[in-house]
């Protein structure tokens, strides 16, 4: 069973992706802050990471900066989710070092198939 | 002689006065009759008379006259002096003179020759000189162009003699006409008789212009002009004369000058008739009318200006004033109206948050992720669904439109495939064109490539497609691309129920929804279609068309450049005559 840690400040939104990934038999770990969300990737190494970029105390792209700063061994695939995508997101997350990127709201139908696609699960 | 008499009337009307003063009037009745007989005895003056007016003439009335006239009246007024006169020719004149049958002769020029059969005083009544006259146009200027020419010339007069010697000083040959006296001689010359006329400075002055002759500038022979006496001035009269007229001279009011004056200004002798004289007092008085009126009109139209002058001022000011009025309500307003798009946007952001729950949730529960919901419950919130996400689209265009309305619209120009972004927007609408059962064809160039905004390029073809999904109800949808002049155009056409002519121009509009059959179930934010114009002519820098027919379906173009950085170029015409 994979492990998806889950950087999200909206508990509404954290828990919609939470029980999406969990009815997908995935287990998930939930960061509400950046900081905690890099502390937590360092510590736990999941499988991959779903990262809003919008986030309090830093900017999705600065949390994924320092992780891909301290990585050594394995690259964790990092999808990114923005509540409206502003015209260059898309460019600028995937230059900044995303796998992925879903835009909300999210769409339930069709979010899993995103999430598989970019970490490669065919399961 | 007319003095003489009136003294004498003086004095009879004294003795008639005896009667009432008898001492006084002895005395004066013995000094009237003492000197009345004594003057009248000794001065009998007769003087000759020729016609050289103004100088010396015979009026019409047959009285003499002239300027040598008046001065001798008058010394013979003062002298008591009888006067006759006896007329002549000059040359009789002259002849008279020298026998002694006259005493004095007028207008006399002095000269050697002369002294020796005449006396001549020594203060000169005038000074003239003889200038020749000819008529106009005659082509005589100087003394050479005299050569070979008829003269006419008072015979025996100074002017003969003194003409003779300066013709001959040039080696000349001229012809000389002589001629009794002044007019004849003008005749002559008018006749054609002769060529040129020679007269003195005073003739000439007077009667030149009459005879149609003008002056020459040939000039000659100044002279002083006196009184002659016979040889011996018999009767003394030449030393009085001198006393006289040296008197005359000295005084500018005296009979000498007023005589000049009278005589020798060329104006006076020419006679107004009195047609003219009324026309020029008229034309006088209409002059001083139309001058006092022009003042008057002057001093109006100055007033006016100053008044102009002031409103125009005022005006000025006025506009000034409002001019800054309105800057200022206009930088208001735009500001508010920067404030709104802001309020919108940041807003909008706000109804976004909620919405994405609302969505994402009902969405999960509709999955029956969240356990199997039977039909019911299963309607019901499928409307929740529908109606959520309709909401978001609202938001989301308004939120476009905001954007670009405050300017606040970033671009991110980026390399993409034509092909590719056609087949994604196809991708987008495709579980709606399997539901309706329509066909869908992409005719487009897989080698194209443009450098534009990508997010809004597909947001552009997205919004086509799912019009023409939406109002399509039977038959496909085709999407192709042409290339011209930099520029690629993307129509998607269908075969929908078309627009009618009436709806054409308002489609571009906000909020524009045609009345239609499918309008309600159609759905859709009435935004599309204007956020779509907008975003491809402010963002993209392209253009916006359709071309359709009432129940035969629509086409809608979208024409962008290949290069949106360099696309400046786009005449300004284009973009307002599509779209």
């Amino acid at each position: 069973m994979k492990t998806a840690l889950i950087i999200e400040d909206n508990e509404d939104n954290m828990r919609l992706i939470t029980l999406l990934l969990e009815k997908s038999a995935y287990l998930t770990l939930q960061a509400f802050t950046g900081m905690q969300g890099y502390e937590m990737a360092l510590r736990n190494k999941p499988d991959f990471i779903i990262l809003d970029i919008q986030l309090p105390d830093m900017e999705g792209t600065e949390v994924l900066r320092k992780i891909r700063a301290s990585e050594i061994e394995n690259r964790i695939p990092v999808i990114a989710m923005t509540s409206y995508a502003m015209s260059g997101d898309r460019e600028r997350l995937l230059a900044a070092g995303c796998d992925g990127y879903i835009e909300k709201p999210i769409d339930p139908e069709r979010v899993i198939t995103q999430i598989r696609g970019v970490i490669g699960d065919q399961t | 002689m007319g003095k003489g008499r009136h003294l004498a009337g003086t004095c009879r009307i004294k003795v008639l006065l005896i009667d009432f003063f008898v001492v006084l009037s002895i005395v004066t009745v013995f000094s009237c009759l003492a000197t009345l007989p004594s003057r009248a005895e000794a001065r009998n003056v007769v003087v000759g008379v020729y016609e050289n007016a103004p100088k010396v003439f015979t009026t019409k009335s047959g009285k003499p006259d002239g300027i040598f006239i008046d001065i001798i009246e008058h010394i013979a007024e003062i002298e008591g002096w009888n006067l006759r006169y006896v007329s002549g020719t000059w040359g009789e004149g002259l002849d008279r003179l020298a026998k002694g049958e006259i005493d004095l002769m007028p207008d006399m020029a002095y000269s050697g020759n002369r002294r020796m059969h005449f006396s001549f005083h020594k203060v000169p009544v005038l000074s003239s000189w003889s200038q020749v006259y000819a008529p106009k146009g005659s082509g005589i200027h100087s003394v050479v162009d005299l050569n070979g020419k008829r003269i006419a010339v008072l015979e025996r007069s100074v002017q003969q003699y003194a003409f003779v010697r300066l013709v001959d000083s040039f080696g000349m040959k001229t012809t000389l006409i002589s001629v009794p006296d002044y007019q004849t001689m003008f005749k002559v010359v008018a006749k054609g008789e002769a060529d040129a006329a020679i007269t003195n400075r005073f003739y000439g002055l007077m009667h030149a212009k009459k005879a149609g002759l003008e002056d020459t500038s040939i000039i000659f022979e100044p002279s002083d002009l006196f009184f002659a006496a016979t040889k011996g001035d018999p009767k003394h009269l030449l030393d009085t004369i001198d006393r006289r007229l040296s008197d005359q001279k000295k005084d500018s009011q005296s009979v000498y000058y007023q005589s000049l004056k009278r005589w020798a200004s060329e104006e006076v002798h020419f006679k107004l008739p009195t047609w003219l004289h009324i026309l020029g007092y008229s034309l006088g008085a209409v002059l001083l009318m139309s001058l006092l009126g022009s003042i008057l009109l002057k001093q109006q139209v100055t007033m006016r200006t100053r008044e102009l002058k002031l409103i125009n001022r005022e005006m000025e000011q006025r506009i000034a004033e409002r001019t800054l009025e309105l800057t200022t309500a206009n930088n208001k307003l735009k500001e508010l109206d920067q404030l709104k798009s802001m309020f919108i946007a940041s807003m909008s952001h706000e109804l976004r948050t909620p919405l994405n729950s609302i969505i994402g949730f009902t969405g999960m529960t509709l999955q029956g992720l969240s356990g199997e919901l039977n039909d019911e419950q299963k309607d019901s919130l499928a409307r929740v669904y529908k109606s959520a996400k309709h909401l978001l689209a609202l938001i989301t265009d308004v939120i476009d439109i905001s954007k670009i309305e405050a300017g606040r619209v970033e671009t991110f120009p980026g390399k993409v495939s034509l092909k590719e972004i056609v087949e994604e927007a196809a991708a987008s609408v495709e579980p709606q064109i399997k539901e309706k059962g329509l066909a869908i064809e992409l005719h487009i160039r897989p080698d194209v490539e443009l450098t534009t905004d990508r997010k809004r390029l597909l947001q552009c073809l997205l919004n086509f497609l799912s019009n023409a999904v939406k109002f399509t109800e039977s038959g496909k949808i085709s999407v192709m691309s042409t290339e011209s002049d930099g520029y690629v155009t993307i129509t998607v056409q269908d075969t929908g129920i078309g627009i009618s002519e009436k709806n054409l121009p308002k489609l571009f509009e906000a909020f524009e929804r045609l009345e239609s059959h499918l309008r309600v179930k159609a759905g859709g934010t009435g935004l599309g279609l204007y956020l779509t114009k907008k975003l491809a002519t402010d963002i993209l820098h392209g253009t916006v068309s359709v071309q359709s027919r009432e129940g035969e379906g629509s086409a809608f173009s979208l024409r962008v450049p290949l290069d949106r950085e360099h696309s400046h170029a786009i005449p300004e015409k284009e973009k307002g005559a599509e779209a």
